[in-house]
C-alpha cells in the first residue's frame, strides 16, 4: 500500500499542520511517511501545498506529480492543482469556499464545508482536524484511535479545551467522510 | 537508538550537535532558516555558542575564528548566501581551519527563487571561493543519509583540516521524514591540539594561523593539498550502485532527483528495460571509477537527471564516458520541482533515440 | 621602573614597517602591556589585511591572520569559544573603516568582550597611498590626485566619534602617537581596554593617530608636525566613551 496526498489552499488554512498530523499518525501506526511542504514566500495568506505520502514500505521519492487524494481549501488552490489527482481519485473540497469542481466524475468528490464547521464549533483552527476526519471516515488512511490517542498527547495536560473541541471537530469530519462512503 | 518524525532542517542542525559542533554563525535565508533558529537554543544547552552574524560574510569569518579554538564550528546558507561566503571558505582552506558549511540550495542565478533546485553544483565542486582549492562535497538523498553525513562531517574536515561542504536542496530541508538519531559525540581536542589556538593541556608554545604564506611555503602547501584531493578520490568517494550490472542506460542523479529517478528506474525494470543509476554520495571526490568502469559494449546511453538547467554534473560524467555512448540530459529548473512521470516520460525518450 | 627590554609577545627580529612608521611603536605598545599584565602567553592577536598584517611575522605570541575588515567576526568567533582569552583585533583604516565597516559595527553594537586596536593612518600604506575613508579632506593621495574633494568623496570617517553613540561598547579612545604624551595616554588606555576585557566588561576601541610618511611623501619628523596642524585638529584625542568611569 502507498497513498499520496496533496493538500493545498492558502496560508493559515491549516494546511500545513493537517499534513504533518496525518504524516505523524501514520508514523505511530508504524507506517513509513514523508511530508513535504512547498511554501510562498508570504509570511501569511501566501499559497501553501504539501505532499503526504503514507506506505508500508520505504518510500523511494516524496514527490509524485499525481496524487491519490487532493484537498483544496480555497478556489485558487483547486484551480491551481484540480488535474493532479489521479483518474478515480479522491478529491475533498472545502465546500464552504470551492464552488468549482462539485460536479467531476472522473474522481470521487468529497465536499466538506470545513470553514463553517470549524466556525460552528467556535474556531477556525479546528479546520486541519475536520480535514483529518475526513479523510479518516472516507478511506481509513490512518486509525481514528491513534490520532484521538496523538491529540490527547498532545493537548489533555495542557489544553484540555481544545482536545474537546479537536474532538468534537473529528467526529464531524469522520461524519462528512463516512456520509461519503456509502 | 531514537527514531524521531523530524523536519529536515532541525534534524541535520540536531546531527551537527551530536556530531559535536559547538559553534554556528549564520545569517538568514530561506529555505534553512530552521537550522540558525534550531541552534540558537540548543547550542546554549550543550555549552556551545551561536551568534547571528550581521551578514553571510561575517558569519563564515566568525566561523573561522571560532574554528581557530579547536572546537567544532558551522555555518549553513543557501546559494545567494554561499556566494557570499566564497571568501571565508577559501581562507579557511588557506589556514587549514576545518569547518562545516550546509548549502540548502533553491533556484538561481541571482536571488533566483526560494524553492528547491540543485543549481549550485558547479560552486559547490570547482570552485568554492577564489584560489583553486577544494572540499569534499556530500549529497545526501534522505535525510538519514543527512543526517550521517552531518555527524560524520567534521572527521574528515579535521582529518584534512579544511572546509567540508554538505550540499541538499530545499526539498530535504523542508521535508519531514522518520530518522534514528545518533549518540552524542564525545569530542576531545585530539584532533585539534597540534594546531589550534587553544592552550589544551596546558601547551605553552605558540601557534600562528594564517592565511598568507610566502610563495615557496604557500606552493608546497598548494602541492600537499593535491594530493590530499587525489587521495580522497582513492579513500573517500562514496557512491550507491543500483542494479547497474546489466543495465543498458545508467541514469546518474544525486540528492532529491536520485530519489525521484529511482523511482522511474523501478518502474522501467518492472516493464523490462535494463536500467540502473549511479548516485553519487559524494560530488567531490565524483565517483569517475563508477562510470569509468562501466561496461560500454552493454551500455547504451547515461542519462543524467538534476534539478537544474542546463544540468552541471554532465561535463564530470562525460569525462568519464569518454564518447563511449551518448549521455542524454534532463533537469526542471528554477524552484519548478522534478515528478515522476516527467523523469519517467524523459528516460522513454532517451531510450527511443538510442534504440 | 619601566622596563625596556623587547617584550616577549615580539620576535627578536626587525619590523618590516618603512622607517619613521608609527605601526611598529603601536605593536610596541600592544606588546608591552601584554607584558605587564603578563598576558604574553594567554593574549590572542587577530590581524587583520594591510600593513597592520606584517604582524603575522614579528608576533611571537598566538597569532591569526584574517580577512580584509573581517577580524572583529574572526575575534568574535573565537573568543565565543575561548572566554578566557586576551583577545584583540589590530586593524587599520582601509581594513576598519572601509570594507570592514559592517563588522566593526556590528560586533561594537553586540559588546563582543574584545578589545580592537585601530591604527589610522589616513591611507591605504600597503596598497601605495590609495584615500583612506580617514583621508583628509584636500590630502593627496594615488586616489585623489588633486586633494581629497568631499563633493564626490564625502569626508573622513570619525570612528571613535560612531562607536562611542552604541550603548554596548564600555570604553572608547583615541590618541596621538606623535608626542611622548601621547604614547604615554595610549599606553594607559591600551592597559585599561585590556583591564576592562579581562574583567569580562565588553568592547573596548582604542584608535591610534599614526603616520605614513612612505606615502604621505615626508620624512619621518615631518610627518610628526603634519599632524599637529592637520590630523589632529580633525580627530580629536580624547576618551569618547568610558561607561565604568561613568558609572
Amino acid at each position: 500500500m502507498k497513498k499520496s496526498f496533496v493538500f493545498s489552499g492558502s496560508g493559515g488554512q491549516g494546511i500545513m499542520s493537517a499534513g504533518i498530523m496525518l504524516a505523524h499518525t501514520a508514523i505511530d501506526m508504524s507506517k513509513h511517511s514523508t511530508f513535504l511542504p512547498e511554501y510562498g514566500p508570504e509570511q501569511r495568506g501566501g499559497s501553501a501545498k504539501c505532499t503526504v505520502i503514507i506506505s508500508d514500505d520505504e518510500i523511494i521519492s516524496p514527490l509524485t506529480k499525481k496524487c491519490d487524494t487532493l484537498v483544496a481549501m480555497n478556489e485558487q488552490a483547486y484551480a491551481k492543482f484540480a488535474e493532479s489527482v489521479k483518474e478515480g481519485g479522491l478529491l475533498v473540497l472545502n465546500s464552504s469556499r470551492v464552488k468549482s469542481g462539485l460536479d467531476r466524475t472522473d474522481v470521487r468528490v468529497l465536499a466538506v464545508p470545513v470553514d463553517d464547521v470549524a466556525l460552528e464549533l467556535g474556531s477556525v483552527k479546528v479546520a486541519n482536524t475536520v480535514i483529518i476526519g475526513a479523510l479518516i471516515g472516507s478511506t481509513g488512511i490512518v486509525s481514528k484511535e491513534v490520532f484521538i490517542k496523538s491529540l490527547e498527547d498532545k493537548f489533555k495536560t495542557k489544553k484540555p479545551e481544545v482536545l474537546e473541541l479537536n474532538l468534537k471537530a473529528l467526529e464531524k469530519g469522520i461524519a462528512y467522510g463516512e456520509s461519503h462512503k456509502k | 537508538m531514537e527514531k524521531r518524525f523530524m523536519k529536515g532542517c532541525e534534524a541535520i542542525a540536531e546531527a551537527a550537535v551530536r556530531g559535536g559542533c559547538r559553534f554556528f554563525a549564520g545569517y538568514p535565508i530561506t529555505p534553512q532558516n530552521e537550522i540558525p533558529e534550531y541552534l540558537s537554543w540548543r547550542l546554549p544547552e550543550v555549552g556551545g555558542a551561536f551568534v547571528q552574524g550581521e551578514s553571510e560574510v561575517a558569519s563564515i569569518n566568525m566561523v573561522y575564528g571560532a574554528s581557530a579554538s579547536g572546537k567544532r564550528a558551522m555555518t549553513s546558507s543557501s546559494g545567494p548566501g554561499i556566494s557570499l561566503k566564497a571568501e571565508g571558505i577559501s581562507y579557511l582552506a588557506s589556514a587549514q581551519l576545518p569547518a562545516v558549511i550546509v548549502n540548502v540550495s533553491r533556484g538561481g542565478p541571482g536571488l533566483g527563487s526560494i524553492q528547491p533546485a540543485q543549481s549550485d553544483y558547479l560552486q559547490a565542486t570547482k570552485a568554492l571561493g577564489h584560489g583553486g582549492f577544494r572540499a569534499m562535497v556530500f549529497a545526501p538523498a534522505t535525510l538519514q543519509e543527512a543526517v550521517d553525513v552531518m555527524y560524520d562531517a567534521w572527521e574528515y574536515a579535521e582529518r584534512d583540516r579544511g572546509p567540508v561542504l554538505v550540499l541538499m536542496d530545499g526539498c530535504l530541508g523542508a521535508i519531514m521524514e522518520e530518522v534514528t538519531l545518533p549518540p552524542m559525540k564525545e569530542v576531545n581536542f585530539n584532533n585539534t591540539k597540534d594546531w589550534c589556538l587553544a592552550r589544551v593541556d596546558g601547551r605553552e608554545e605558540s601557534h600562528m594561523i594564517t592565511p598568507i604564506l610566502p610563495e615557496p611555503a604557500l606552493e608546497m602547501l598548494n602541492k600537499f593539498k593535491g594530493m590530499t584531493y587525489k587521495g580522497w578520490e582513492m579513500n573517500d568517494v562514496k557512491v550507491e550502485e543500483y542494479l547497474i550490472d546489466d543495465a543498458e542506460y545508467v541514469v546518474v542523479a544525486y540528492g532529491i532527483a536520485a530519489r525521484v529517478a529511482k523511482e522511474a528506474v523501478n518502474t522501467l525494470r518492472a516493464e523490462g528495460i535494463k536500467i540502473g543509476m549511479i548516485r553519487p554520495i559524494t560530488l567531490y571526490p565524483f565517483p569517475k571509477m563508477s562510470l569509468d568502469g562501466l561496461d560500454y559494449d552493454k551500455v547504451k546511453g547515461i542519462i543524467d537527471i538534476e534539478m537544474t538547467i542546463p544540468t552541471q554534473m554532465r561535463d564530470d560524467i562525460e569525462l568519464q564516458v569518454k564518447g563511449r555512448c551518448p549521455v542524454y540530459e534532463y533537469g526542471r529548473s528554477g524552484g519548478m520541482l522534478l515528478d515522476d512521470e516527467g523523469v519517467l516520460s524523459a528516460i522513454k525518450e532517451f531510450i527511443k533515440e538510442g534504440e | 621602573m619601566p622596563d625596556y627590554k623587547r617584550p616577549k609577545s615580539l620576535m627578536p627580529m626587525a619590523t618590516s614597517y618603512c622607517p619613521g612608521c608609527m605601526h611598529a611603536l603601536a605593536t610596541r605598545l600592544v606588546a608591552d602591556v601584554i607584558g605587564e599584565l603578563d598576558q604574553v602567553n594567554n593574549a590572542i592577536n587577530v590581524v587583520s589585511v594591510g600593513c597592520s598584517a606584517l604582524n603575522l611575522y614579528t608576533w611571537a605570541g598566538d597569532v591569526i591572520g584574517s580577512a580584509h575588515g573581517r577580524a572583529p567576526a574572526v575575534a568574535t568567533g573565537l573568543k565565543r569559544c575561548l572566554p578566557d582569552r586576551l583577545v584583540f583585533t589590530y586593524q587599520g583604516d582601509g581594513d576598519l573603516a572601509a570594507i570592514g565597516l559592517a563588522e566593526i559595527m556590528s560586533a561594537a553594537n553586540r559588546g563582543e568582550n574584545f578589545t580592537v586596536i585601530f591604527a589610522n593612518n589616513q591611507t591605504y600604506g600597503m596598497t601605495g597611498g590609495q584615500m583612506a575613508p580617514t583621508t583628509l579632506i584636500g590630502q593627496k593621495t594615488t586616489t585623489t590626485i588633486y586633494g581629497r574633494d568631499p563633493e564626490t568623496t564625502g569626508y573622513p570617517l570619525q570612528m571613535c566619534e560612531l562607536i562611542s553613540v552604541l550603548k554596548a561598547p564600555v570604553f572608547v579612545a583615541r590618541y596621538a602617537l606623535n608626542s611622548p604624551k601621547g604614547v604615554a595616554d595610549a599606553k594607559k588606555g591600551i592597559r585599561k581596554a585590556f583591564e576592562l576585557q579581562m574583567a569580562g566588561k565588553g568592547f573596548t576601541f582604542i584608535e591610534l593617530l599614526t603616520n605614513c610618511p612612505t606615502n604621505w611623501g615626508m620624512t619621518p619628523l615631518q610627518t610628526l608636525e603634519y599632524m599637529n596642524t592637520n590630523t589632529i585638529p580633525y580627530f580629536k584625542p580624547g576618551i569618547y566613551k568610558d561607561k565604568e568611569g561613568e558609572a
